[in-house]
Formats: structure tokens, C-alpha cells, sequence
């Protein structure tokens, strides 16, 4: 007989024990496996609802001083990992003659020929323009205009005239994520030679695949890159939805790394107990002989084994729900499910750490096992382990709450980046689960207290199996504290993520209805009025108008970084649409009427501005010196913004356009507006939409992502519930013979059930108030890693409903989890219980 | 020169976050076991006999004094060492038997061979001899659960002697079984003693299995009281004490 066949017998004489140890890493794995899935189909979903908003994810390059810069000192970027295409770009302002009718327009000079042919740009009509003489026109301006293929237009350049056919039409959406703003497009060589500048650009354009990550682009052509020239995420792309979503990714990466951590504890405790059941086998084989390494080896061998095989069930099992839950997170999204993008890697990652957290967690009891006495390892009933205070999880407790408040310090300070505060956060949970052993006999002694008093001996012996064990009974509590600091701590900090983006959109849009451009970025200066500016006296002028504010918004650069301009309308009859930190709404509104600016927190933080400082703006290749009156909490173009009022911004950056109109109604004229503003908005070339469909558009982003991190959230209880459930079971297989003997003695088998229930619901409700208390904790953590990202701090609420659901669920959880393992207690065969060994 | 060798032997236990002073359970005994005798360690409960028969197994590390088996000061190995000693030297027979209820019993017969790492076939010829010898060889496929305390108590004595150990320790061997199968194992011990001039060393309370051995040591608080043959006159723990 080979030592192994020893295990192999004892898993055929105890199946019920090897089965719960596989089911708890099959449960371990799967749950890691869905989460890590679920989160990367938020994550696709995120990236193509913010796409849906931005287009097609970009980074630009432009000259670090401003201004154009020669294309031959751009080296070649297209072999950049996630590089889809490099696309130079020329703009030049001019006016367009048709007919009688003149427009100032911007052009754009781009190789449409290659743009269309690799598929980035696809035209409504007509063909690709080529040479100085064709052109393609976007497709709204057109219409404006009257103009079909094969018309013709006059080009005005430089005191040059060219006359155009028009051999293209491309709508809004086709052509906004590279010529926001513009309406015409040309052949980049020739708009250079027009206006000689041939060999120059403004900047150029990459597109980033589907797959690449903007930051990493954003690092690699960072670092190809010459001095004079500059990489940077153009402003006008950073959108709100990347903002709403970034909070969102954070608490992904958390949940992710939440879970890992549950899966550690069911293996944790699957394994120790797995072992302690079997302490007297493990006790003999040394008495008889047997080495520490020959005892450790077999334990540890049939953790990677039974490790194993729930890995890989475990990941079947997983792959399996996560399907329903990406469908379901992608349908949330409104994200096509081929987009999702499933990585192949998950499914050996995930195998493998089943195997190594089961390797390693067996190896603690393993050491446990042949440390211990072996005489004592011999007896029926070992003596529980010493009760009271232990120094050691004290300093354990001391020492990680240590560490994740300097990871969370540094975070702060920005010495480390925002992502760093997952690791922190997940070392904050363990000295939560740490704390567990110390404070859940006073907690739990407390509980039983409240219990009736008719069910005095079965609380007094449920609380005793909870006291007796003190580190399994961690271990298991712990999976409902890492369940219920998980549903709380994420629950606030993403709705009070959310709030704080709701609270900003609806103080920016207070309007019942929005007239703007697809894009709404202003591309040059000297462009004169654009559409929206013509038609802001049409709006004004139509009955049933209360009032129309201007917005007009400008590329911008503030120590070199790049930012947008605002300039606002502010009636004095309005509340103020900007929230100061640190300043008053008079404070900061007689300011902006003095001339000064207020920055967005982001850009304050990304340039070191303070209120008080005059700093140097660029806009439009004009620099002008603006004084920053008070830092306001933004999210346009992720809060890297400066506001200024309009009439301040037409004298300062001859910024004159209003790119959006913000119409307020009458009463009761709201829907009468309907008709009149969609004339004005056809006949400019506007997007028209109602605060309605705005709010509708908002609401369907958050309740996306909330309902996206629910769903993993709600996965996390589920997995907990079967994490309890099978510690519950393997703890009943385990006291079979105490159980037997109670009832032996006279116990009832509804006694014995209620002993079992009693037992997991101390637990849960103990684990529920430490992971309350956690979960309040992480919420607080995860708002300060925020805060340096964001450049103000967001308001935490404490929030009853998200407390009362998880600790609601926690509860439901130990119960229902204990039900099954209770009713087996008390069917016990008792001869069979009594002589378990 | 005695097979086995206790040199003041002393074993305090301690109570863990105990602050008190610990119990004395064997408090200085000296003891020689010559190859082939058959001594019967005795005393009332708590008199600290089986402490004294774990250390001498090298089960419980003294607290002070030395053990020697075969001259190995067994106080100087390290746990894996005294693992050797115990898997090759010595055989064990417990109260309650301590077959693994996992295995048949011949498969627990074989296990400290298997553990030793000696080939599968030889682990079962081996096993196979030491269950003929003690009269279970027909019952070698059955699990402990179906043996009866006798034959479960025969068997584990054909584990102890599977490695042919230096010494065969056992602890109240008769302790969990009717009188009928007590006087059987007894039997099978004083045959082994007699046929294969096995050394046996066993710990009981119970004087009419004592009488069964050719030597009595009478322990009483930790101290020997009396030893029935002491060999060549060495004196006993109450002859240095009086």
C-alpha cells in the first residue's frame, strides 16, 4: 500500500468531507472566475458606452509650445501596442461661399482616402475627396446649404479662392471623434498648401483598438516622442461618462480583489477543518513513525489534488454563470454582447490559484497537525484552544490596519497611484477578518443574551461551539465580513460617487431644452460665430422663451496641460451651475463678474494652481493672463476645465461662439418649443434635446453601472452563502459525535436543528457587524483614493437602505446556508454519530 | 548493557498562561530494561506510569533525565530522528488500539513499513507474518469496524511488531476489553516474550495482568516504588530516597 492510497480511503470512507473540501474551492474558484469576468464585461460595457458618448477613443500629439509643428519631426507610432491608426490633421478656419449664402465653417485637412478605406471613417454618400478641388462636406451642412454630390462651393483661404465639388457626405457622428467641430473635409495636402504651410500640422490624431488602453497609448507615444511635441488626451474626449465610470472601475478592481480575498477564507477554512477532523490519523501515522515532512507532504499533496479538482470545476462552474451576469451587466449597458471580450487567461489564472490558495492554505494546519502533542492529537475531545485575548492577532489587527493606512497615506499624498488603494483596501479587509477572532465573543456572547429564554441551552451550547473554535469561526464569519464590507463600502461610495456627478449635471443643465453641436468643442477662434451663436438670437426671439444661455467651450492649454475653456452665460436671476470648494456662490459669482476665472479641481490638481494665482491660458494661439478666483467641482472634460463669462471670454480669447444653447422655457411652454426650436436647430445644423432626453440618457448611464456592480455585488453574496453553507456542513460532519450525543441524551431533533441554525445566525449577524463596520470604513477609503483623482473631496452619506439590504442579506444568508446542514444534524443516526471517529 | 535505559527521568506539565508551578508527573526515576524481559509498569491513576512509558517511547521529551535505547540517548535526536526510532525500534500497543478505521487491518498492520517506504509487496508478506503470529491472519481484509476490541487489540499488537522492533511499549493493553480478551492478548504477549524473546514493556493497573509479567516496577506520585527484579540488584528510586 503506497501512503497516498491512505487518502484515497479516506476520502472513500468520508466523502462528505473530500466532496465539501472540493465544493469549497470549486465555490473559491467560481466565484473569482464570474466576478473577474463580470467585471471585465462592466469594464468592455463602460468603454463602449463611453465611446457611444466620445467616438472612437483617441490621443492626440501636438507641439508642447502650441501652434503647428513639421510632420517629418513626428516619428513613427503606428507599431505602439493598441495604435489602430495615426491620423494627422490639419484645421483651418475659412468661409464658405454657396450660392448667395456665406458660412464660416472649419476645415479639416486629413488622408480621407485611407480614413475611409481602413474603415475609420465611412461615408453617408458620395466617394473619398482627393487634391485641392473636392471635398466632403458634413452632412447636415449640406443640408443647410442646399448642397447634393457633384455641387460646388468656394473655398475662401489666405485671400485665396478655390472652387470645390463636393464628391462626399459624412454625418456628425462619423466624423466627430477627429474633426469635432468642423464641418468640411478636405485632402491634407492640399488645405496645407492653401495655406502655406505645406509639411505642418496642428496635431495628430491616434486611434487606439478596441482592446489597447488610452493611458498605455497615451505612455507609449509619451515616450516615442521627441521634446517639441506632446502627447495628451485632447479635452474635448475626456468625457463626463469616463468620469461617472471612473469611480465605477475602481470599485471593479475592489470587488474583484474583495472576492479573491472570500475565496482565500472558504478555502481557508474548508482546509482546516478538512485537516482538524482528521488530527488523531495524522497523530497515529507520527506516533507510528511517521516523519513531520511525510505528514505534511500527504496534506499538502491532497490539498493541491482536491485543490485541483474544485479549481477546475470550480472555473467550469463559474465560466458558466458568468455568462447570464455579462449578458445581463452588457444588456444594463446597453453594450452589444460581441463586444464583450472575454480573456482567455482567466481560466488557468484561476485553476492555478485555486491549487496554490488550497496548497497554501492547507499548509498552516498542516503545521498545526504535526505540531501538536501527540498524545493530545490521540485523544477524542482535544482541548480547545486558550480563550481570551491573544497579543498576536492584536499586533496582527495593529499591523495591517498600519499598512493600509500608509498605502491609503500615500494615495493621498499621490506618491502612490489611485489604483494602489485596491491592495490597500484589501489589506484594511484582512485586519477587519482579523479582528474577528478578538471582538465576535463579545459580540456574539451579547446576541445569545437576547435570545429567548426558552431557547436558553440551545443558544448556551450554539454559543459555545462558536467560543470553542475561535479561529475557524473567524475564518467563517469572515467570508460574511469581506460579503457585507463589500455590499456596504461599495454600496455608499458609488452612490455617493454617483450623487455627486447627478448633483453636477443638474446644476450645469438647467434648461428644458439643449441646442449643440454633435461635437461641442470649439476648433478655432477666429472662426466667428458658429452655428449655435446664429441661432442664439432665433431661440431668443421665439414666444414661449424664458431665457437662453450661452455656452461656449474652447481647447484650451494651462501650464502646458491641456484643459477647456467655459465661457458661460451667468443670469443674475440663476443660481450659480458651478459648486465652489472653499468659496462661497457670491464670493465666486462677484468674481467671475470682475473678469476672474474659477478652475476645475482637476485641473487645479494636474497644474498646481490656488486660488489668487494668475496663470497664462492658451487658447486659440492666443496666450492671455487670467487670475483663478476659486476652485469649483466639475466634470467637464473630467474637471481638467476653467471658467470664465462669456463676455469675459469674447474680450480675453476672442472665444465668441456659444456651442450650446440652454433654453429655458415659460410656463407651461416647455412642450410648445418642441416645433419652433427643432426648425432653428435643422436649419443650423444643431442637436436638439430636451432635458427629458438628457435625463433619460444619464439615468441610463448610472443605473448601467449600478446595476452592473449590484449584480457582481450580488454574486459576492451568493458566493458567500455558499461558502457558509458549506463551512456550516463540514462543521456538522465534524460534531456528528457531539451532536449524536446530545441527542443520545435527550435532545430533540428540532432542538438540534435550532442548535445548528443558532449557531450560523450568531455568526452572521456577528460577521454583519463587523462587516458594517468595515463597509463603512472601505466606503471611506475608496472616497479619499478618489479625492486625488477628482481634486475634491466627495460628500459620504450615510445611507440606511444600503445597510439594512446587506445586512438584511447577510442574515438570510447564514440562515438559509445552515438549514440544510441542521436538518442532517438531526437525522443523525445516533449509534453511527456516537462512534464516529 | 539493558536495552532500554531511564536516567533520572523527570516530566513537569505545564498549563498553558498557566503562571503556577507545574504538576510533577515523573519526578527522577531511574530504570534499566534488559533484552527479552517482559516488565509490567504499574501504579494507581494519575501515578504518572503512562508519562513514564511515553518518554521511554520517545512519545513526551522529558523534562530532564535521559532515555537510551540500544544506547541512543533518544533526548538528543530531533524530531524526524525520533520518528526513525519509533518506526523501526519501537512497537506500540494503546488502550483504545488506534487502528485508522480508513484501512483494513492488514493495511494498518503495514503502515509503519509503508511508511518507511519499504516496497508494497514486501509491506504485505510482512504484515500477513506478523497477523499469523498473533493469531489474525484470516481477518487481515477487515476493517477495525468490524473486529471485535480483542481482535482489534490483537491486530494493533501485530503492528507493533511488524518492523521486528528493539522494544515493544504498551499502554494498558487490556485496558478496553472483557476478561476474556484480556487474557488472550496477555497471552500473545508472554508467547512473544517466551517464543521470540521480544522485550516488552507494558503499563497497567490492573495487578493480575501485571502478575502476567516476569517483572513489576510499582510507580506511585511520579516516583518507582518498588521493582520485583531489579536487575543486577540496581537500587530503586525509594532504596536511593530511604
Amino acid at each position: 500500500m503506497r501512503l497516498e492510497r491512505l487518502l484515497v480511503r479516506q476520502w472513500w470512507n468520508r466523502p462528505g468531507r473530500a466532496l465539501a473540501t472540493v465544493a469549497s474551492v470549486a465555490v473559491a474558484v467560481g466565484a473569482v472566475v464570474a466576478t473577474w469576468v463580470s467585471a471585465d464585461a462592466s469594464r468592455t460595457g463602460y468603454r463602449s458606452l463611453t465611446e457611444a458618448i466620445d467616438g472612437v477613443p483617441v490621443v492626440d500629439v501636438v507641439s508642447r509650445g502650441g501652434g503647428r509643428f513639421e510632420a517629418a519631426g513626428v516619428p513613427s507610432l503606428v507599431d505602439i501596442p493598441g495604435v489602430r491608426a495615426v491620423v494627422p490633421l490639419f484645421y483651418r478656419p475659412t468661409l464658405l461661399r454657396v450660392g448667395e449664402k456665406r458660412v464660416r465653417e472649419i476645415a479639416v485637412g486629413v488622408d480621407v482616402e485611407s480614413l475611409v478605406a481602413t474603415g475609420l471613417l465611412t461615408l453617408s454618400a458620395g466617394r473619398a475627396c482627393f487634391g485641392p478641388e473636392e471635398a466632403v462636406l458634413e452632412t447636415s451642412l449640406a443640408n443647410s446649404l442646399g448642397l447634393a454630390l457633384g455641387d460646388e462651393i468656394l473655398f475662401f483661404a489666405r485671400r485665396r479662392i478655390r472652387r470645390m465639388e463636393v464628391v462626399g457626405l459624412a454625418d456628425r457622428q462619423a466624423i466627430g471623434w477627429f474633426a469635432e467641430g468642423a464641418g468640411v473635409i478636405t485632402d491634407i495636402q492640399a488645405l496645407s498648401e492653401m495655406s502655406r504651410a505645406l509639411g505642418f500640422l496642428d496635431r495628430v490624431r491616434i486611434a487606439i483598438t478596441p482592446e489597447g488602453s488610452r493611458k498605455r497609448v497615451l505612455a507609449g507615444v509619451a515616450a516615442a516622442l521627441p521634446e517639441p511635441l506632446l502627447a495628451e488626451i485632447p479635452a474635448g474626449k475626456a468625457s463626463m461618462a469616463e468620469d461617472v465610470l471612473h469611480s465605477a472601475d475602481l470599485g471593479l478592481d475592489f470587488v474583484t480583489g474583495l472576492t479573491v480575498a472570500m475565496a482565500w477564507f472558504i478555502v481557508g477554512n474548508a482546509m482546516l477543518m478538512n485537516v482538524t477532523e482528521r488530527r488523531r490519523g495524522f497523530s497515529l501515522m507520527q506516533l507510528l513513525g511517521a516523519t513531520v515532512k511525510q505528514v505534511r507532504r500527504l496534506i499538502v499533496g491532497e490539498a493541491a489534488l482536491l485543490g485541483g479538482v474544485g479549481a477546475v470545476l470550480g472555473a467550469a462552474a463559474g465560466w458558466l454563470a458568468a455568462k447570464p451576469i455579462a449578458a445581463g451587466i452588457s444588456q444594463a449597458l446597453q453594450a452589444p454582447l460581441e463586444a464583450l471580450q472575454f480573456n482567455p487567461f482567466i481560466l488557468p489564472v484561476a485553476i492555478l490559484m485555486g491549487i496554490v490558495v488550497a496548497v497554501a492554505a492547507a499548509w498552516w494546519p498542516s503545521r498545526e497537525a504535526t505540531d501538536a502533542d501527540l498524545l493530545e492529537g490521540l485523544s477524542v475531545a482535544p482541548a480547545p484552544p486558550p480563550r481570551g485575548i491573544s497579543w498576536r492577532f492584536v499586533s496582527v489587527v495593529l499591523a495591517l490596519a498600519a499598512v493600509a493606512a500608509i498605502v491609503q497615506g500615500l494615495v493621498i499624498t499621490e506618491v502612490l497611484p489611485p489604483r494602489m488603494a485596491v491592495p490597500g483596501g484589501i489589506v484594511l479587509l484582512l485586519a477587519f477578518v482579523a479582528l474577528t477572532p478578538l471582538v465576535l465573543p463579545w459580540i456574539a456572547r451579547g446576541l445569545a443574551a437576547l435570545a429567548p429564554r426558552r431557547f436558553r441551552i440551545e443558544t448556551k451550547l450554539a454559543l459555545e461551539q462558536i467560543l470553542r473554535q475561535p479561529i475557524r469561526t473567524a475564518l467563517t464569519s469572515g467570508v460574511l465580513v469581506v460579503a457585507v464590507t463589500n455590499g456596504v463600502g461599495l454600496g455608499h461610495a458609488i452612490r455617493d460617487n454617483v450623487d455627486n456627478v447627478l448633483g453636477w449635471y443638474a446644476r450645469l443643465m438647467q434648461a428644458d431644452w439643449v441646442l449643440m453641436h454633435a461635437g461641442v468643442v470649439s476648433a478655432g477662434g477666429d472662426g466667428g460665430d458658429s452655428e449655435a451663436g446664429s441661432a442664439e438670437a432665433e431661440v431668443a426671439a421665439l414666444p414661449g422663451v424664458r431665457s437662453v444661455a450661452g455656452i461656449g467651450v474652447a481647447v484650451g492649454r494651462v501650464a502646458g496641460i491641456a484643459c477647456v475653456v467655459v465661457a458661460r452665460d451667468l443670469p443674475a436671476d440663476e443660481p450659480l451651475p458651478l459648486e465652489a470648494v472653499s468659496a462661497s456662490e457670491a464670493e465666486v459669482r462677484a468674481a467671475l463678474n470682475r473678469g476672474d476665472a474659477v478652475a476645475g479641481t482637476v485641473l487645479a490638481r494636474r497644474t498646481g494652481i490656488k486660488p489668487g494665482d494668475e496663470v497664462a491660458v492658451e487658447v486659440f494661439g492666443r496666450t492671455t493672463t487670467v487670475r483663478i478666483a476659486a476652485l469649483v467641482i466639475d466634470y467637464t472634460s473630467g474637471g481638467a476645465s476653467l471658467h470664465v463669462r462669456r463676455d469675459v471670454a469674447r474680450r480675453l480669447f476672442g472665444l465668441d461662439a456659444a456651442d450650446v444653447l440652454l433654453v429655458k422655457a415659460a410656463p407651461g411652454q416647455v412642450s410648445a418649443l418642441r416645433q419652433p426650436l427643432e426648425l432653428i436647430a435643422e436649419e443650423h445644423a444643431l442637436l436638439l434635446r430636451s432635458f427629458g432626453d438628457l435625463q433619460v440618457f444619464i439615468d441610463t448611464v448610472v443605473k448601467g453601472v449600478v446595476s452592473s456592480l449590484w449584480a457582481i455585488l450580488g454574486l459576492g453574496f451568493v458566493v458567500g452563502s455558499l461558502g457558509v453553507a458549506n463551512t456550516v456542513t463540514m462543521n456538522v460532519l465534524e460534531k456528528q459525535r457531539t451532536l449524536g450525543l446530545l441527542r443520545a441524551v435527550g435532545m430533540t431533533s428540532r432542538q438540534v436543528t435550532l442548535v445548528v441554525v443558532l449557531e450560523s445566525l450568531i455568526l452572521g449577524i456577528a460577521g454583519s457587524l463587523i462587516g458594517l463596520f468595515g463597509g463603512i470604513t472601505t466606503a471611506l477609503f475608496i472616497q479619499l483614493s478618489s479625492q486625488p483623482l477628482l481634486g475634491h473631496p466627495i460628500e459620504a452619506k450615510f445611507r440606511p437602505e444600503v445597510i439594512a439590504a446587506n445586512l438584511a442579506a447577510a442574515v438570510v444568508v447564514a440562515v438559509v446556508a445552515a438549514w440544510l446542514p441542521a436538518r442532517r444534524a438531526a437525522r443523525l443516526d445516533l449509534l453511527q454519530a456516537i462512534s464516529a471517529e | 548493557m539493558p536495552i532500554l535505559e531511564a536516567q533520572h527521568l523527570c516530566k513537569t506539565f505545564h498549563k498553558p498562561h498557566a503562571e503556577a508551578e507545574g504538576v510533577a508527573a515523573v519526578r527522577g526515576v531511574d530504570l534499566a530494561v534488559e533484552s527479552g524481559e517482559f516488565v509490567a509498569i504499574t501504579g494507581a491513576s494519575g501515578s504518572g506510569k503512562s508519562t513514564l512509558l511515553h518518554m521511554l517511547g520517545g512519545i513526551t521529551r522529558p523534562s530532564s533525565g535521559r532515555v537510551l535505547l540500544e544506547g541512543v540517548d533518544l533526548a538528543g535526536l530531533d524530531d524526524d530522528a525520533l520518528a526513525l526510532v519509533r518506526r523501526r525500534r519501537i512497537g506500540f500497543v494503546f488502550q483504545r488500539y488506534n487502528l485508522l478505521p480508513e484501512l483494513s487491518l492488514l493495511e494498518n498492520v503495514a503502515l509503519p513499513l509503508v511508511l518507511d517506504g519499504v516496497a508494497e509487496q514486501t509491506c504485505d508478506t510482512a504484515a500477513a507474518a506478523a497477523l499469523e503470529a498473533v493469531g489474525m491472519a484470516h481477518r487481515g481484509g477487515h476493517r477495525p469496524d468490524a473486529l471485535s476490541g480483542g481482535e482489534q487489540q490483537r491486530g494493533a499488537v501485530a503492528r507493533a511488531l511488524v518492523t521486528n522492533p528493539a522494544i515493544v511499549l504498551a499502554d494498558e493493553p487490556t485496558g478496553a476489553l472483557d476478561s476474556i480478551n484480556a487474557r488472550r492478548v496477555i497471552e500473545l504477549l508472554q508467547h512473544l516474550v517466551a517464543d521470540r524473546g521480544q522485550t516488552v514493556v507494558l503499563v497497567t493497573h490492573d495487578a493480575a495482568t501485571a502478575a502476567a509479567a516476569g517483572r513489576t516496577v510499582r510507580v506511585r506520585d511520579g516516583l518507582i516504588e518498588s521493582d520485583s527484579h531489579p536487575p543486577h540488584g540496581r537500587p530503586t528510586t525509594e532504596a536511593l530516597g530511604s
